[in-house]
């Protein structure tokens, strides 16, 4: 049961007294891409800057490998690839002489350098100097830069922050193949559920520092709960034709509002209201999003002083709009 | 070892571009300038070097060692590299004896190309090469770049705990300026890192015989090797627990 890739017990890490990351105990399975999920802020960026050793934690442990961080940072280090926030690079360089800064460190045949590169998609782009990259390749560099060296585990935080969306679907395809091609390991942060959704296999959500769900990306599915609405041309007789499918809908805007209905039940569903002579004009599925997830998990007390915090200058009038949203 | 040696290549990458080795091809440029104009009884080697010297060791020394010792920080500060490179499987010790050794590299580097302008400047004006006093010569070339070694320690450790290229530049501007007021003092002269070089260069001998130019070669030498270890120590210990 210890295939644990990566695993912190109690980490801890304090910025002027207030906790940054408190009790954290992150578990990552091999072979999962794992979604570390939180706002701005909750302090994704700090953990993993502890994970790969650039940080000291005031108390807790790491375990990479199933080897502990203090005593093995660099035989550790040897199997990790990784991206920090924003990517790094040498600017006056062009991508095969950044690459071959970390390979001479790395101490990995040459040939790997076009390997990643062609993997990211930057072959033709390869002699031309970084500076004049636009973000989203300069991104791509990174994560070639984080493969050069063959590693089992991948951490990328925030690798698609400030890209463009053709940019946030090449990225996010990248990683998606990384476990089925390479048996990578990879955990990715990230402060959007959506982009998370998309490619995570298992889910950890931090807020304030501290770890408030973590498990499969189906149960966290499960748990944010989506609801259908059926927008049609009578909504109140509609409710009427729910009711003897045993649906109890609550009438939204002249829409029905269904909550955890399956597959065969909608199918069923919209098969009777069309032989009830129904126009339906619209099926769609809403999923909450992050901040009614947190709500949900944190408990009311407990999120109003999330949102007053993530929100500390403007923070009363979206506190009191984020409860309305919740009590609807 | 073979770590430090990985990153000393990797180091070489980075400098590939940049045109920061021709500070070092200036500053003798300039020096055979002042060579060329001194004036010097011909055959009077020394007294070639000692004129040479006076830019060289007091001005240009301590600046390309603060130029170069924030140079090899440049492009990590620039581009975000710290997070990068202290990620990899590279002790933190083992990279910031590489970078300081780049900065020694490149002073080496000034420091020959100065020796050999002196020796063209005095065959350019008829010195017989024979006559060179080569012992004094290698004395005071070698006692000069070991002489920048503190400087180099101190100026590294500055330039990693400031996020930038500038800061630390204008700090050792504003420490070099004072080297002539600072050499006259016995006392404080020897342990001034920027005077150092200087000192080094140009001590005791028949023109210079007053303030800490009088203090034997090898007191000097051992003040350079002392603060070169204490500044080496505190940058290291520093740059280990550096939060990145």
């Amino acid at each position: 049961m210890t295939d644990m890739m990566i695993e912190t017990r109690n980490l801890m890490k304090k910025y002027k007294g207030t906790r940054a990351v408190d009790a954290l105990n992150l578990a990552i399975p091999q072979g999962e891409i794992y979604g570390f999920l939180g706002p701005n802020g909750a302090g994704k960026t700090t953990t993993i800057r502890m994970l790969l050793g650039l940080i000291k934690p005031d108390s807790g442990v790491v375990q990479i490998f199933g080897k502990d961080l203090r005593k093995d940072r660099l035989q550790i280090l040897r199997r990790v690839g990784s991206l920090v926030e924003y990517p790094s690079y040498y600017g006056h360089l062009n991508a095969i002489e950044n690459l071959e800064t970390i390979r001479r460190i790395l101490n990995v045949p040459k040939s790997r350098i076009h390997e990643v590169l062609a993997t990211v998609g930057l072959t033709k782009d390869a002699k031309r100097v970084v500076k004049g990259y636009s973000l989203g390749m300069k991104q791509r560099l990174g994560i070639a830069t984080a493969l050069l060296g063959s590693p089992e585990l991948l951490i990328l935080d925030e690798p698609t922050n400030g890209l463009d969306p053709s940019g946030i679907l090449e990225i996010r395809e990248l990683i998606k193949k990384m476990p089925k091609e390479q048996g990578i390991t990879v955990l990715v942060s990230s402060h959007l559920l959506s982009e998370v959704e998309q490619m995570a296999s298992s889910v950890g959500i931090v807020n304030q520092g501290r770890m408030i769900f973590q498990d499969s990306m189906p149960n966290l599915q499960r748990k944010a709960g989506s609801e259908i609405y059926i927008a049609l041309s009578d909504a109140e007789a509609g409710v009427v034709t729910a009711r003897e499918l045993g649906c109890f809908p609550r009438l939204d805007d002249g829409r029905l509002v269904f909550k955890g209905l399956d597959n065969g039940q909608i199918a069923r569903l919209v098969a009777a209201l069309v032989d009830a002579r129904h126009s339906i004009y619209r099926v769609e599925e809403r999923r909450k999003s992050l901040e009614d997830l947190f709500l949900t998990m944190t408990g009311s007390g407990g999120a109003e002083t999330d949102i007053s915090r993530i929100d500390a200058g403007h923070g009363a009038p979206r506190a009191v709009g984020l409860r309305r949203e919740a009590a609807q | 070892m073979n770590q430090w040696i990985a990153a000393l290549r990797s180091e070489r990458i980075k400098l590939g571009h940049s045109r920061i080795l021709l500070l070092a091809v200036i500053d003798p440029l300039l020096c055979v300038l002042i060579g060329l104009t001194a004036g010097m009884e011909k055959g009077d080697w020394m007294g070639l070097l000692l004129a040479m010297s006076l830019i060289h060791a007091m001005f240009f020394l301590p600046m390309l060692t603060g130029i170069f010792s924030a140079f090899v920080c440049r492009y990590e500060h620039e581009g975000g590299g710290w997070k990068q490179i202290l990620s990899l499987p590279i002790s933190r010790p083992a990279l910031y004896l590489a970078k300081l050794l780049v900065a020694a590299g490149a002073l080496a580097l000034a420091q020959i190309l100065f020796a050999i302008s002196v020796v063209l400047v005095g065959l350019y004006q008829g010195f017989d090469l024979s006559l060179i006093p080569w012992e004094l010569f290698a004395t005071r070339l070698l006692g000069g770049f070991a002489a920048c070694l503190p400087l180099a320690a101190l100026q590294l450790f500055v330039s990693t705990m400031w996020s930038s290229f500038a800061a630390p530049l204008v700090l050792n501007m504003v420490f070099t300026v004072p080297n002539i007021l600072i050499v006259n003092s016995a006392t404080v002269g020897p342990y001034y890192p920027w005077a150092q070089p200087m000192l080094a260069m140009m001590q005791s001998n028949i023109d210079y015989n007053f303030g800490a130019f009088n203090l034997p070669t090898q007191s000097l030498m051992i003040t350079v090797g002392a603060s070169f270890l204490l500044f080496l120590t505190a940058g290291l210990m520093y740059f280990n627990r550096k939060p990145v």
